[in-house]
């Protein structure tokens, strides 16, 4: 791994995000309108049913949770999408750069980024509706890395997805992680949601980081056994989806499918 | 002699077109050597197997001593390449995309290398211009700058002077001729003939995916009597095209 090039393509997605008010949306737009949308519903069921802010509180802490996952996964997904518009797919292609260079480049600029929206939403979260998560404590730590992995390993999985298959494939870069919010239960038990999806919902990483967040809302304690799950599960789903990624990227050279992109 | 590229016997099938078919291209150090073709002749795919961007059915690759694809990262350290339809990567000013490339190379002191290889070409001036704002001029030789800025072994280059004015190739040409004047190798595709006689000291020609030809322009020309390239170009390409034509 050499540092010179993983920095130059954290440098190179830099100016990008600088000179791109577009990308701003993501780390600064949608985490603001979440927080509203989502405490603005909380607050008003609790206020409807005459509960504690407990709804507002879970609604909140799952939309902050849940943007740790699609920060991840977007930013590594949009990454390697702007090479295919700018149509710098074979230029970085004939760099010495390394497909694990470059990767350890994008990630570590998407946590730049993640950084810079977990920021928006806690202000958000605070001014508005006088949230503040970290007050959970350090418990929240391995729930955002179950949810870190879980994007990365999601975002292999598009990334594959667009090396088979071409731009087509975008689509599923902004869409896949609402399916994700759906069937994990991030605002929600999973028995509230269909019975026929509650068994897929137990298999994902996910689904276990937001049940132990709500454990640990509910000053139930750090709840090990779910973040032993998740971590397992989210282990396991990066480790198969690099494995998917890697098979991709051999499909694409050995068809040609670089011409697509250039 | 020693080779910079050793290319033995590339394949490559799509489907049912055998695009590239048995083809060897060997590259001397500081040699310049050109890939001719008529379209759909395998020049293409068979850049694109030398610089590690397609997987040959069969067949070797060595660049400056390093093989691919296991050794890709290090022989693309040797390698620069520049094409008339590859932009560099836009909302990059030129002399940041070039930076960027610079680093990819693991050039320590970027900014002078970028500064440096404007410089050469002349192209001081577009440092600070947006790379989507540069006209297809700019554009080919800034993307030449970027595929010689780590002084590579081989340049390889795929139409680079395609839908230029005549004064701006004659310029892209001349600067071409001094980075090879340092010892670089060169690999040209064109469909510019006069450039392909004065750029280059041997000739590589493709039709339906097999060498055809293999040697000096003059020596093709009189093996094939003709008295320029262009009339063998006009030949084998009709030739490749219909073969029953040939008499």
């Amino acid at each position: 791994m050499n540092g010179i090039r993983v920095k130059t393509i954290v440098r190179r997605h830099a100016y990008v995000l600088w000179r791109s008010p577009n990308r701003w949306f993501d780390i600064a737009f949608w985490p603001l309108m979440d927080v509203l949308l989502w405490g603005s519903l909380g607050t008003y069921i609790a206020r409807s049913n005459g509960t504690s802010q407990a709804g507002a509180t879970y609604l909140l802490a799952g939309i902050v949770m849940f943007h740790i996952l699609f920060q991840t996964q977007i930013a590594l997904n949009t990454g390697f999408m702007e090479e295919t518009w700018s149509r710098n797919l074979l230029n970085m292609m004939v760099t010495p750069v390394t497909e694990t260079e470059y990767v350890t480049g994008v990630g570590v600029f998407g946590l730049l980024k993640l950084v810079l929206a977990l920021i928006t939403l806690s202000i958000t979260a605070m001014v508005f509706f006088g949230f503040n998560l970290s007050s959970e404590g350090w418990g929240l730590l391995p729930i955002a890395l179950i949810l870190l992995v879980s994007g990365w390993a999601i975002a292999f999985v598009v990334i594959g997805l667009m090396l088979r298959f071409g731009q087509s494939a975008e689509i599923l870069a902004w869409g896949i992680n609402f399916v994700v919010m759906a069937v994990s239960g991030v605002f929600n038990p999973i028995d509230a949601i269909p019975g026929v999806l509650q068994p897929l919902a137990r298999l994902l990483p996910t689904t276990h980081a937001f049940i132990a967040l709500r454990q640990l809302l509910d000053g139930g304690g750090v709840p090990w056994d779910q973040i032993v799950l998740g971590i397992i599960g989210s282990i396991v789903g990066l480790a198969l989806s690099i494995a998917y990624v890697v098979h991709m990227l051999h499909v694409f050279r050995r068809r040609g499918f670089v011409t697509r992109f250039s | 002699m020693g080779y910079v590229l050793e290319a033995r016997a590339l394949r490559k099938r799509f489907g049912t077109v055998q695009a590239v078919d048995g083809v060897d291209v060997l590259v001397g150090a500081g040699e310049r050597v050109s890939l001719l073709g008529p379209n759909g002749a395998g020049k293409t795919t068979t850049l694109l197997m030398l610089l590690g961007a397609i997987t040959p059915d069969e067949g070797t690759i060595e660049i400056a001593g390093h093989r691919l694809p296991k050794s890709r990262s290090k022989a693309m350290g040797h390698v620069g390449f520049a094409a008339g339809y590859l932009p560099l990567p836009d909302r990059l000013r030129v002399r940041e995309a070039l930076g960027v490339f610079a680093g990819l190379y693991g050039l320590a002191d970027h900014e002078a290398a970028v500064a440096a290889g404007l410089e050469r070409f002349k192209v001081g001036h577009l440092a600070e211009r947006m790379c989507n704002e540069l006209s297809s001029g700019q554009r080919t030789l800034v993307g030449i700058v970027k595929a010689v800025l780590h002084k590579p072994a081989l340049l390889v280059l795929d139409e680079p002077t395609a839908s230029l004015d005549p004064d701006v190739a004659q310029r892209v040409r001349a600067g071409l001729l001094d980075v090879c004047s340092d010892g670089t190798a060169l690999l040209l595709t064109s469909h510019d003939m006069r450039e392909v006689e004065q750029l280059t000291e041997r000739v590589v020609f493709l039709a339906g995916g097999k060498v055809v030809a293999n040697a000096s322009p003059a020596e093709i020309a009189a093996d094939y009597g003709h008295d320029d390239l262009e009339g063998v170009f006009l030949h084998l390409a009709g030739v490749a095209i219909h073969p029953e034509d040939e008499l």
